[in-house]
């Protein structure tokens, strides 16, 4: 009776295996229940979907993504995507055949005017690709023909969070995956003893906007596909550590018996959150080794402190996590999510920018040079940048000393190295006035896909059933860009 | 008296069959076909199994001897009757009958004629022995040829054509854009039923000029503007569209197939275009550039089967072995530094010893035991043994990994005389190699003499000398803050 009652608790976690196991009816069913499988008769080419998960579909790029999340929005006018017209023009009001009917946040909705703002910085060409990067970015400048900047990203939310959900899970509403963990789900961990998904995170002096633990979630997959937040300072990751007294060997035993209770209640009740708890406790218990192992950077050579700058000793910082991203990505870990917090500049425009630049510039090309070196961007994926672009316009009075740009979706700049992409390329225009993309444009679908194409997954054939319905990270939509992988 | 009259009926069934066959066949050009007849020869796919089955048995019991019951070889002659004919009415559907046709329609026509002529030499017991057999015999020949080229007209001439050989064929270096790719494309998905014999919509699609000539619907191929082609509009249809091409069931385009069509129409159609004519951005380069890339899965495909418990048992906590792709057996294995360094991990490897095509041992405390295990991994194209204690010595053992594309050694401890060894493999693209005792010139020598390797020696000097002067945090502000 008590089983009974705990299958009415889980009714749909009793799975076609529970059932048949359970009923011990034995070979006759489970012949029968190959006659179930749908594609038996379909005939060609065995269905993707049908492949075991935790392998790529097909031959990989890229094993692991380094993400570097520049979270409230960088402004492309002072990054990436040179205007010069923009300060010919300066004063003059946005025409409305360019705007065509825009949706404009409740910050500037109510303006009469759209006052066009020169870049706040100087821009060059770099490179053999002479691509334009701002005077913000001198080092990141170094590095022009290792990255691929893109910078025809599109997206459909105009503000922060809708716009971040977005870009991590590939919907504006919370409660579906993060990329990071679907691609934990399909492409499995690579080092047993880390989590296969990690975050880091960091905060500029700018304007920032909150981070909240639901971007790193594994929404409906199983939770063992979920972010670990690795934090800087004595404890990365909380709780990991044994209170004192316990010894190793004790912890062990205990580990073991709450294993075989939970192993007894799993058969009860059929629930898998059980067994990703077992394995979970499992983890732990070596990551208790490997992550003190993987945080500690005192085995650096000072050239490589030097390379990410001094900066990155400090804990917590931008530069920090960015030489962590490495030593996390050498240990195997599939996706590392770092977020910089303090790209939302309304106002300010100007010294926020620089201060925010500062942070990123160095030690995120520093990783790049680093990772190329190690034979390390062959098969890891950098991207940086943040949820959406910013107005070509001033919010506000118009006020060329000190002025800011309000929430832009409709193109932004991005770049991203290594991992099966085209390095020193130029992908993607905007017209003149840097507000509509003219050439390849890009959904955040399509980086979703191409994203999961480097890493050797087909976006349409990675799925999850969830409440009766199919889903994927890119849903209904998204495609490969080609163009984009070498 | 019931049993005779019913003989009889046979016999005037089969006589007016045959009749009415031979009127048809001598007065093709001027039969014009009701509707609801032409629509009894789409029947023809399915009822042509009966006569070749009743004939084979017929002829079966024949040949060994048995005797025949007249009602089934009446049963047979009239299925082949039937078939005969409705084969007539389906080929009237088709304007132009190509070679296949052709000889399907006569030698289906002439086997009516021969299961006719077997009856009546029955019925009259007019049977010789040895005529009969020979009759029996050639009539085999004639379903089986039949039926061969029936076969050729619905499913396509090289159908059969075992394995195809076109397809394994490698895209030339610098390919022809019409032959080599597209015309690749439109032979693999559309002309099993656009070609000169099945004409599907009166359509070919063999040739430029054939699709500019268009089908029923026209417009087939408008010569620099993709949108308006029919052969893409079509191809972009909802499958469950009627008018979507290649239909329902039949094998699909991918999207860059289509990309391909696309770009190659736009770009005017061309049979001359080269892949060396495009400029690099544009878009058909990087899709034809994809096609051209050698598919690691097929090379793979030969490596022996591996099952996936002898890759659980050789897996631990710190060596996890994973297949590169879906169910293929070629593996990556990754070591990470265990608490307690044990180099029979690596060596009991030897199992999967041919399936290895990625090994990654960078940091560990490897040794001579282990890399001469490594050595035997033949098929391994990618291999990382950097920030290891090995030298001069271990790594001479190396010099068997011809497969090898991609080498990390850097920080470890081989000389110049290692440099040898590295020159000896072949197929080598990469080569990550700094902080190690080779000299400067030896590396120069080498670059020199591999103009295809790939060499990095570190990160730039003049670029390490700009981060360290430029430090965009340095300490003095931290201790201001």
């Amino acid at each position: 009776m008590e089983k009974d009652k705990a299958k009415e608790e889980n009714p749909l976690k009793v799975n076609r295996r529970h059932f048949f196991s359970q009923l011990s009816v034995g070979i006759g069913s489970l012949a029968l229940g190959s006659l179930l499988i749908p594609d038996l008769f379909k005939g060609g080419t065995p269905e993707l979907a049908a492949q075991p998960l935790g392998i790529p579909h097909f031959a990989p790029k890229a094993k692991r993504i380094i993400y570097l999340f520049q979270a409230g929005a960088p402004s492309q006018f002072e990054t990436f995507d040179h205007k010069p017209m923009l300060r010919k023009r300066m004063g003059e009001d946005l025409p409305a055949s360019v705007r065509n009917g825009q949706r404009l946040t409740g910050m500037t909705a109510g303006q009469d005017k759209f006052p066009l703002m020169p870049p706040a910085v100087g821009f060059q060409q770099h490179g053999k690709s002479g691509t334009w990067i701002s005077d913000f970015f001198p080092h990141i400048a170094k590095i022009a023909d290792d990255i691929t900047v893109v910078r025809s990203m599109h997206t459909e939310a105009i503000n922060h969070d809708p716009a971040i959900t977005f870009f991590q899970t590939g919907s504006q509403i919370s409660g579906r995956p993060s990329m990071g963990s679907w691609l934990s789900y399909g492409l499995g961990s690579e080092n047993k003893n880390l989590p296969s998904f990690v975050v880091l995170t960091s905060r500029g002096k700018g304007n920032s906007q909150g981070l909240y633990s639901k971007l790193w979630s594994s929404g409906f997959l199983d939770s063992k596909h979920q972010g670990v937040l690795m934090r800087s300072g004595k404890d990365p990751v909380l709780y990991l550590n044994d209170p004192d007294g316990l010894s190793r060997s004790d912890k062990r035993h205990l580990l073991d018996h709450v294993s075989s209770l939970n192993k007894m209640h799993h058969v009860e009740t059929g629930d898998d959150e059980i067994e990703s708890r077992i394995a979970q406790y499992e983890m732990a218990y070596r990551m208790q080794m490997s992550v003190p192992d993987v945080m500690d950077i005192s085995k650096e050579s000072e050239a490589t402190i030097k390379l990410y700058g001094e900066d990155c000793q400090v804990p917590g910082t931008y530069a920090a996590n960015a030489l962590q991203a490495r030593r996390l990505a050498e240990s195997g870990v599939r996706f590392i999510q770092l977020y910089h917090q303090g790209w939302d500049q309304h106002g300010n425009l100007h010294n926020e920018m620089a201060g925010q630049a500062k942070d990123v510039d160095q030690a995120s090309a520093a990783l790049v040079l680093d990772l190329k070196q190690r034979g390390m961007l062959e098969d890891t994926l950098v991207i940086w940048g943040g949820e959406f672009g910013r107005s070509n316009y001033c919010q506000g009075k118009f006020d060329v000393a000190n002025y800011g740009r309000d929430h832009h979706p409709r193109a932004f700049s991005i770049w991203m190295a290594g991992g099966g992409i085209k390095p020193g390329m130029n992908y993607g225009k905007t017209d003149e006035f840097g507000y509509n993309i003219v050439e390849n444009p890009v959904h955040i679908n399509d980086f979703h896909a191409t994203l999961m194409h480097a890493m050797g997954l087909d976006h349409e054939q990675l799925i999850y059933k969830y409440q009766g319905r199919r889903f994927r990270l890119t849903d209904v939509a998204g495609n490969v860009i080609k163009d984009l992988l070498a | 008296m019931a049993q005779k009259s019913r003989v009889r009926l046979i016999d005037q069934i089969i006589f007016g069959l045959s009749v009415f066959l031979a009127f048809c066949l001598v007065f093709d050009s001027f039969v014009e076909l009701p509707v609801l007849v032409a629509w009894l020869g789409r029947w023809h796919p399915v009822i042509l199994h009966f006569p070749i089955v009743l004939l084979l048995i017929t002829v079966f019991l024949g040949l060994t001897g048995k005797q025949i019951p007249v009602n089934l070889l009446a049963i047979a002659v009239i299925s082949v009757l039937v078939t005969a004919i409705s084969g007539f009415f389906l080929g009237k559907e088709a304007n132009v009958k190509g070679d296949l046709m052709f000889w399907h329609q006569w030698l289906g026509s002439g086997l009516a004629a021969l299961a006719v002529l077997w009856y009546w030499l029955v019925r009259k017991d007019l049977q010789q022995k040895i005529f009969t057999k020979v009759l029996q015999v050639v009539l085999i020949g004639m379903v089986l040829f039949t039926g061969h080229y029936g076969g050729m007209v619905t499913h396509g001439e090289d159908f059969l054509a075992l394995p195809n050989k076109k397809r394994l064929e490698k895209i030339p270096e610098n390919p022809l854009i019409y032959q080599d790719i597209v015309g690749r494309i439109l032979d693999d998905r559309c002309v099993s039923c656009h070609n000169p014999n099945k004409k599907k919509g009166e359509l070919v699609m063999t040739g430029i000029n054939e699709m500019l000539k268009g089908g029923e619907a026209g417009n087939t191929l408008v010569v620099g503007d993709p949108e308006n082609s029919e052969m893409i509009k079509r191809l972009h249809l909802p499958l469950e569209e009627e008018e979507h091409m290649p239909p329902e069931g039949k094998k699909q385009l991918d999207g860059s197939e289509i990309q391909i069509l696309e770009r190659w129409i736009a770009l005017g159609a061309s049979d001359t275009l080269r892949l060396n004519h495009l400029t690099s951005s544009e878009p058909l380069a990087a899709l034809i550039n994809d096609l051209m890339q050698p598919d690691p899965m097929e090379q793979w495909a030969k490596l022996p089967q591996v099952a996936d418990s002898t890759i659980q048992r050789l897996s631990s906590d710190y060596l996890t072995i994973s297949r590169m792709a879906g169910n293929s057996n070629a593996l990556s294995v990754d070591v990470f530094s265990p608490p307690e360094y044990d180099a029979n991990d690596i060596i009991s490897l030897k199992r999967v010893a041919t399936n290895i095509v990625e090994l990654d041992v960078s940091g560990l405390p490897i040794g001579k035991s282990e890399v001469d295990e490594i050595a035997t991994f033949q098929n391994l194209e990618w291999l990382e043994i950097d920030k290891t204690p090995i030298g001069d010595v271990e790594f001479e053992a190396l010099k068997t990994l011809q497969q090898l594309k991609l080498l990390k050694i850097f920080e470890t401890n081989i000389t110049d005389q290692s440099i040898a060894v590295v020159k000896s493999l072949q197929n080598l693209k990469s080569l990550y190699l700094w902080e190690t005792g080779v000299s400067e010139d030896a590396m120069g020598e080498m670059i020199k003499e591999m103009p295809s390797l790939q060499v990095e020696a570190g990160i730039d000097e003049e670029v390490r000398t700009f981060f360290v002067a430029n430090d965009s945090i340095p300490k003095a502000e931290e201790e201001n803050k």
